[in-house]
């Protein structure tokens, strides 16, 4: 399977009768998200509000989001992708082994009522946080929640959505992909655009030892990476663009301070759907937007030898 | 953009449809970017024993926004089986295939000798998206449709009988997202998939409202194009995409326009008999007759070629069903109170059944509809293959044994399904300029587009004359975009920047005191964010209405 069956936020406020949260906990990391999208408001078709709604949060341990859900489901670590095969395989009537079952940390009445809510919601939805999509399985996890939404279209409407967070990445995974054609891992070297997660995903190319040089944009790998990937950062000329000093920065080379993005400088940012909003400053900085420093950096870069051998093939093969 | 050479095409034989010139040997001269009557100085180009068109024009393609780019992510392995475009000093790198980059749409587009394209399918809420998409795709100029055959503002509207402010709420909608046209997809049928299901007749209400129809929508919207003097007539993808029997849903809808100007997009999809998959047949005559009758109405092929490709539109229950049909994956995106999007990844095969007629279909159409100025030459890229294809289409128009060879490697089953072996029509140059440039100019309303007149945009193609038209069509000798070489001996020499093409209909401003408190109501976003501020739009141009 693959693809994502999923919406904007305003359908989820418009129509949601069944919120389910998996792997997130909200309350706390998006704490904007129930009141203004997914309980709160009363929407088009769920006038009432919260109390149109039915939250089921579903997790390894009792978060603060808990206290809004009407079910929590407390799971036994790393039973993601096992709960969610057991609820596939319910929801199409197929028998289950109560051994696996007994795994995931819930009974089998909890599971058969679950996807009774399902099948019979007007419109659910489920927010899946990195609870489910960073943890043993990873992507498998996030396919079959996704494959589980889009089977359920056979008996309701259902969508699911990633909890993104940290700041604008949505807004980089949409441009990666209209200039590359991938979201993210894309490796350049070549001329043109290859996309391997796991061999160009950063943590990978800094742990190789890969890239001789980085520039840091909106992020702090040296707060969050793995310590061999932030011991090559350290080693190799890094570059940190960033409004504050940052842990990343203390291992840089250079820092450019810039304006931040939002407040001080202009631009668009991708919210969680990839929904566009535009920024408009409300400051003026003394700082360069991260933009300028880039087009400054480009521009040296231009006058020099273009590292490509003289005679490059316009095309080739994409592999 | 406006280039500043002065250039002179000698000794190529013209097609220029928009003034009557068909293939006569001329010289023609380009000053600041247009077509003037003569030049003193500047660089000749000897064409002598080329073919010299005007730039072309697609009248219906998606290449930039959110769903193509949700498509974009969906299909890395057609990226790696297809060509990928090395960066140089002009270029950049990137990625062809189905869905290309966006650089490289514009490479893709010009080095096939098109200079201006019709983004159709513009939500106003991602539209801010889409124009970020088209500032980063070279060369070609560009136009866009916004989505209103489900928005629920405006259905609200027509459920209530009020037809006025419906008006005006479109009118504001197209200049809040700087577009150009009105798109209507699977009209109420994308608003009742917002609850999983489809609209079920033409002349019943749609799910969810108790009055509006299908039909009310379309008729609706053909009269508020008109009325606000749009350029371009409502771009219409009818109800019942790819089903069996559609036949009958298009014919009503043919007659639900009569009195408005329409253009019907992607024909082929919507030109279907039978009941059901196993007795899916033709029925490009009676919808070419029908079509023949109606002056008012253009359309274009949506062709359709072998091989893999993905589909992307707006109408989310066709998708959902393509994914339970081919089993393949699937994506989909409901945009809130506006329309939505499907995604699904798909080969067309020879010796499928269904796809075989569909690829006979298409081509019908071409040659059954008699007047080249009402249909044009569209995949409905990439829906029924990738656009850099259209050569492949222009062989097969032209080139009868070529055609017929074609026929004979399909299942034997689909011959008595289709019109094809039977047609031997052949196009002429022409008539290929008229399908690939004056025609979808002249719906579009650009007067100085696929015209060579003095006056007109210095948008021309100069072709090698190969007896292979797929071979000719695919490597023009030069391209000029706004009176710059931009290809030269089939290299890409300059990357020029394109317009965006905008209009600004007639409405009254006082229409957004009725639309706020809905908005606030029902969106997720601050009203003041909603509308894309003309910066965004590169090279903004925005035409006439009138």
């Amino acid at each position: 399977m693959g693809g994502k069956v999923t919406c904007t936020l305003g359908e989820v406020k418009n129509r949601a009768d069944l919120v389910i949260y998996w792997g997130g906990n909200p309350a706390e990391c998006h704490p904007r998200h129930f009141t203004k999208y997914a309980l709160m408001p009363k929407g088009k078709f769920v006038p009432n509000g919260r109390k149109d709604r039915t939250m089921i949060l579903v997790d390894i341990r009792e978060t603060p989001s808990a206290k809004a859900a009407d079910i929590f489901l407390q799971i036994k670590p790393t039973k993601d992708f096992e709960m969610i095969t057991v609820l596939r395989a319910i929801i199409k009537e197929q028998p289950v082994d109560p051994a696996i079952v007994a795994e995931i940390g819930l009974s089998l009445e909890q599971l058969r009522d679950l996807a009774d809510r399902m099948k019979k919601a007007k419109f659910g939805v489920m927010f899946f946080g990195m609870g489910l999509s960073m943890t043993r399985g990873k992507h498998m996890n996030s396919a079959a929640l996704l494959t589980l939404a889009a089977e359920l279209n056979a008996f309701t409407k259902f969508v699911a959505m990633p909890m993104r967070g940290h700041g604008n990445v949505t807004g980089g995974d949409v441009i990666m992909r209209w200039m590359t054609g991938y979201p993210f891992g894309v490796n350049l070297a070549r001329g043109y655009p290859r996309f391997n997660p796991g061999e160009f995903s950063t943590i990978d190319m800094l742990i190789r030892g890969d890239c001789d040089a980085a520039l840091i944009l909106g992020a702090d790998p040296g707060a969050t990476m793995p310590q061999p990937a932030i011991d090559h950062l350290a080693r190799v000329p890094t570059i940190t663009l960033d409004p504050k000093v940052t842990h990343t920065s203390r291992i840089s080379r250079v820092h450019i301070t810039t304006a931040v993005t939002g407040i001080s400088a202009p631009g668009t940012a991708y919210r969680m759907d990839e929904i566009p909003l535009p920024l408009r400053p409300a400051l003026k900085s003394p700082y360069p937007t991260d933009e300028e420093v880039l087009r400054r950096i480009r521009q040296k870069i231009a006058c020099k030898p273009l590292q490509l051998p003289p005679t490059v093939p316009m095309m080739t093969d994409a592999e | 953009m406006r280039g500043n050479s002065i250039l002179r095409i000698v000794g190529g034989r013209v097609y220029d449809p928009a003034n009557g010139v068909d293939g006569v040997v001329r010289d023609l001269c380009i000053c600041d970017g247009k077509i003037v009557a003569d030049v003193e100085a500047g660089r000749t180009i000897d064409a002598t024993g080329m073919v010299v068109f005007p730039g072309g024009v697609d009248v219906h393609t998606h290449v930039a926004g959110a769903a193509l780019n949700f498509a974009r992510a969906m299909i890395p392995e057609d990226h790696r089986r297809n060509l990928a475009f090395v960066r140089d000093r002009i270029r950049h790198g990137g990625i062809g295939g189905s869905t290309p980059t966006t650089y490289i749409t514009g490479y893709l587009y010009a080095g096939q000798g098109y200079t201006t394209v019709n983004e159709a399918a513009v939500p106003i809420l991602t539209a801010r998206h889409t124009h970020e998409e088209l500032r980063d795709t070279p060369i070609i100029d560009k136009s866009t449709c916004v989505l209103m055959a489900n928005n629920e503002i405006v259905l609200d509207l027509l459920e209530a009988g009020e037809y006025e402010r419906a008006k005006e709420v479109v009118g504001w909608s197209i200049w809040a997202a700087k577009a150009y046209g009105v798109k209507a997809v699977n009209p109420g049928g994308v608003t009742a998939w917002k609850w999983g299901k489809d609209v079920k007749g033409f002349r019943e209400p749609v799910p969810g409202y108790s009055k509006v129809t299908p039909a009310d929508i379309v008729s609706s919207l053909a009269k508020i194009v008109d009325e606000l003097r749009l350029p371009h007539a409502v771009h219409l993808h009818c109800n019942n995409l790819g089903a069996p029997g559609n036949v009958a849903t298009t014919l009503e809808t043919m007659k639900a326009l009569e009195g408005s100007r329409a253009h019907l997009a992607h024909l082929q999809y919507h030109a279907y008999g039978g009941d059901d998959w196993t007795n899916f047949r033709s029925e490009s005559v009676r919808i070419a007759e029908e079509f023949n009758r109606n002056p008012n109405l253009t359309t274009d092929a949506g062709a359709v070629l072998f091989g893999n490709t993905v589909t992307i539109t707006a109408d989310g229950p066709w998708q959902h069903l393509l994914h339970k049909l081919t089993g393949r994956k699937w994506g989909n995106i409901d945009v809130e109170n506006e329309t939505g999007c499907g995604v699904v990844p798909y080969v067309y095969k020879e010796k499928n059944l269904v796809n075989a007629v569909q690829w006979a279909v298409g081509l019908e159409l071409l040659l059954l509809i008699d007047d080249p100025w009402r249909i044009y030459l569209t995949t409905d890229h990439p829906n029924g293959a990738a656009f850099w294809r259209y050569p492949e289409i222009i062989r097969l128009l032209m080139d009868l044994d070529f055609r017929r060879e074609q026929i004979r490697k399909l299942a034997p089953a689909a011959l008595n399904r289709i019109f094809l072996p039977e047609l031997n029509r052949c196009y002429t140059l022409y008539e290929i300029a008229i399908i690939t440039s004056a025609g979808p100019a002249r719906a579009l309303g650009l007067a100085n587009k696929g015209n060579l007149g003095v006056g007109a945009d210095a948008d021309v193609a100069v072709f090698n004359n190969d007896k292979d038209a797929a071979k000719m069509f695919s490597y023009p000798r030069y391209v000029i975009k706004g009176g710059e070489i931009v290809i030269e001996e089939g290299e890409i020499r300059n990357t020029v920047e394109g317009k965006g093409l905008l209009v600004r209909p007639h409405y009254d401003p006082s229409v957004e005191d009725f639309i706020r408190p809905l908005f606030e109501k029902h969106y997720t976003m601050s009203f003041d964010n909603y509308p894309v501020e003309l910066e965004r739009v590169e090279h903004a141009e925005v035409r006439p209405c009138n």
